[in-house]
């Protein structure tokens, strides 16, 4: 008796007819599990390795004292989170980063949806607006640092232009100022992020079938009420996912542009949650410390997330 | 859609194309200063930002090249770049396969796995993953980030690669082992050969997320010329006191040559993939 897992060897087909046909659907439905179990196995446990295991040790760790990478660790409990409610930098990062968020959000995904309408509506030079809304989603985000490191240097574009016009009392280094720093940082992620975005609803818009539009211009519908009381209820689904995953990458990569550009400063004026888990684990040598921002970092992402998909079923 | 297109602009249709072009003006200034800032040297720059450059001397570009050794930050983005994509790929196939093919419970719960996978940012395993590396022994080591890029682009891989091959009929895979092929045999044979455009959009984004990494490659290859890969390289253009405009500039486009290679030679399959990857999970 063939054993249930055993598959032909190549080469030997056996007769159709050998075998009985109940025998045969029950040999390749466990064999197809088998199959499933061996071929998705290497993916699953590297993804559990090397992702998983790491993103929930955040929780063991936040709970311990550990000065410096090689350094010994001892359990502390929560004293890290002590700590943190007693950290000014943190309730300053705190604020820093529901404003970055806020802001960023807030301005991205309604002038993206408008845009992205704008796109599907084929204006003249759309292809070139494609290519120049595509630009930014190539550049690292340490090349985009570098640019806007130029751009709002000292001596830098915006501070030479302001001059050129005569608007020289408005110069400032822009990085080092304490009232602009976050702005700047603001600044890159909307530069950056919506004409992407924009792209992201053009593709999703073309779904929406141009009978509908074509109705609603019988009724006498303009653009701005075609736009947003025909396209935008179609696809709020859509703009719904999208809300939450610009929230997730607003909230959690602005290290690297902070890192690079202010390094959270001036004092703690550009310091936001994300660059303060990078920077109390590698600048301060505080890894538990960092990691317990860390978990709270992951717990507002958590009911951020949470939260935006409430709203968007609610109004389904 | 030419029925959107109205005989007559309106006033408020002609603030929104000038709208428009004033945001794709403001893309398209800080590239252009990037471009020109490479060409000039800090006293032109500083004289007059927004000029275009009187001469195109390359000095800038050498001298990035010599001054923090891009050449061998190169081959090491390079080859953490293709080790890291034959394994994302190999690891990823064979799953999205299976998976396609797959009816039962266990199938969706692993797609489920990686669909939320998916929403989960990369950051928020950073320093446990340094420890990681360090536990590994391979700390400094390109080799880490080799093994490591793959886990946070497996889910988007195995979830578009899924996608395209349930596209393919089952007919051809019952027809193929009734022939006696071996699953594995499907796979590489019958299978990858016809999901070549959804496996070049999967390479295509996992190209540009692991060239264009900063955070991992910083903190677990560290700042030593070595080790670093590009993109760590080029920041540290920036001096201690003053920084060399145009040599930051040059150093920065330096670094986008391969991506933007790719994009002139693939526009439109990038352009998919990147709308492709955004959103699914």
């Amino acid at each position: 008796m063939t054993t249930l897992t055993a598959k032909p060897p190549l080469g030997a087909p056996l007769p159709p007819a050998a075998r009985p046909k109940p025998q045969k659907t029950r040999s390749i439905a466990s064999s197809r599990r088998l199959s499933l179990t061996v071929m998705t196995s290497p993916a699953v446990i590297w993804f559990l390795a090397f992702m998983i295991v790491p993103a929930i040790s955040i929780f063991v760790v936040s709970l311990l004292d550990w000065q410096g990478l090689l350094a010994k660790s001892h359990f502390a409990g929560l004293e890290n989170y002590q700590k943190m409610l007693r950290d000014p930098v943190f309730w300053s990062a705190v604020r820093n980063t529901a404003v970055h968020v806020g802001v960023v959000l807030a301005i991205m995904i309604p002038v993206s949806f408008m845009l992205g309408y704008y796109l599907n509506t084929k204006p003249r030079g759309h292809r070139a607006l494609r290519v120049l809304f595509f630009t930014p989603a190539l550049l690292s985000i340490s090349a985009r640092a570098m640019v806007f490191f130029g751009v709002f240097a000292p001596g830098g574009l915006v501070n030479g232009v302001l001059r050129a016009v005569g608007l020289g009392d408005i110069a400032t280094p822009w990085l080092a100022d304490p009232s602009t720093s976050l702005g700047v940082v603001i600044f890159i992620d909307l530069w950056a992020g919506i004409g992407f975005t924009a792209i992201l609803f053009a593709a999703r818009l073309t779904s929406v079938p141009t009978e509908i539009y074509e109705a609603a211009e019988l009724d006498g519908a303009s653009h701005w009420r075609k736009m947003w009381q025909v396209a935008f209820p179609i696809i709020k689904g859509y703009v719904g996912v999208v809300t939450m995953l610009q929230f997730l990458w607003t909230l959690f990569n602005s290290a690297t542009t902070v890192l690079l550009l202010t390094k959270g400063g001036p004092g703690s004026s550009s310091t936001t949650l994300s660059f303060m888990v990078y920077n109390e684990a590698f600048i301060q040598s505080d890894i538990g410390y960092s990691q317990a921002i860390g978990v709270v970092l992951f717990v507002v992402g958590l009911v951020g997330m949470l939260i935006i998909s409430r709203l968007i079923r609610q109004n389904y | 859609m030419a029925h959107d297109r109205p005989q007559h602009t309106s006033p408020l249709g002609y603030l929104s194309h000038g709208l428009v072009w004033l945001y794709g003006l403001l893309l398209a200034v800080p590239i252009y200063y990037l471009l020109v800032t490479a060409f000039k040297d800090n006293t032109a720059i500083f004289s007059s930002p927004a000029a275009p450059p009187t001469t195109f001397r390359f000095d800038n570009f050498i001298n990035a090249f010599q001054f923090v050794d891009l050449g061998h930050a190169l081959i090491n983005s390079t080859g953490i770049t293709i080790g890291a994509e034959i394994l994302t790929l190999l690891l990823a196939m064979p799953a999205a396969y299976a998976l396609a093919r797959s009816e039962g419970k266990l199938g969706e719960f692993i797609e489920k796995l990686f669909a939320a996978g998916f929403l989960i940012p990369a950051f928020a395993a950073l320093v446990p993953t340094v420890l990681l590396a360090i536990a590994m022994g391979l700390f400094y080591n390109p080799l880490f980030l080799v093994i490591f890029f793959p886990a946070t682009q497996l889910p988007l891989s195995v979830l578009l690669l899924t996608q395209f091959m349930r596209a393919i009929p089952k007919e051809l895979e019952e027809s193929a082992m009734m022939d006696g092929a071996s699953r594995w045999a499907i796979l590489w044979r019958v299978y990858t050969p016809m999901i070549i455009p959804g496996l070049v959009t999967v390479a295509l984004l996992n190209f540009l997320t692991f060239w264009n990494e900063y955070l991992f490659s910083l903190s677990i290859l560290g700042t030593d010329t070595a080790t670093r890969t590009v993109q760590v390289a080029v920041p540290s253009l920036i001096g201690q006191q003053t920084t060399d405009y145009g040599l930051l500039a040059a150093g920065c486009l330096i670094s986008l040559i391969p991506v933007f290679l790719v994009y002139v030679l693939m526009q439109r399959r990038m352009e998919n993939a990147l709308v492709a990857g955004a959103v699914k999970g």
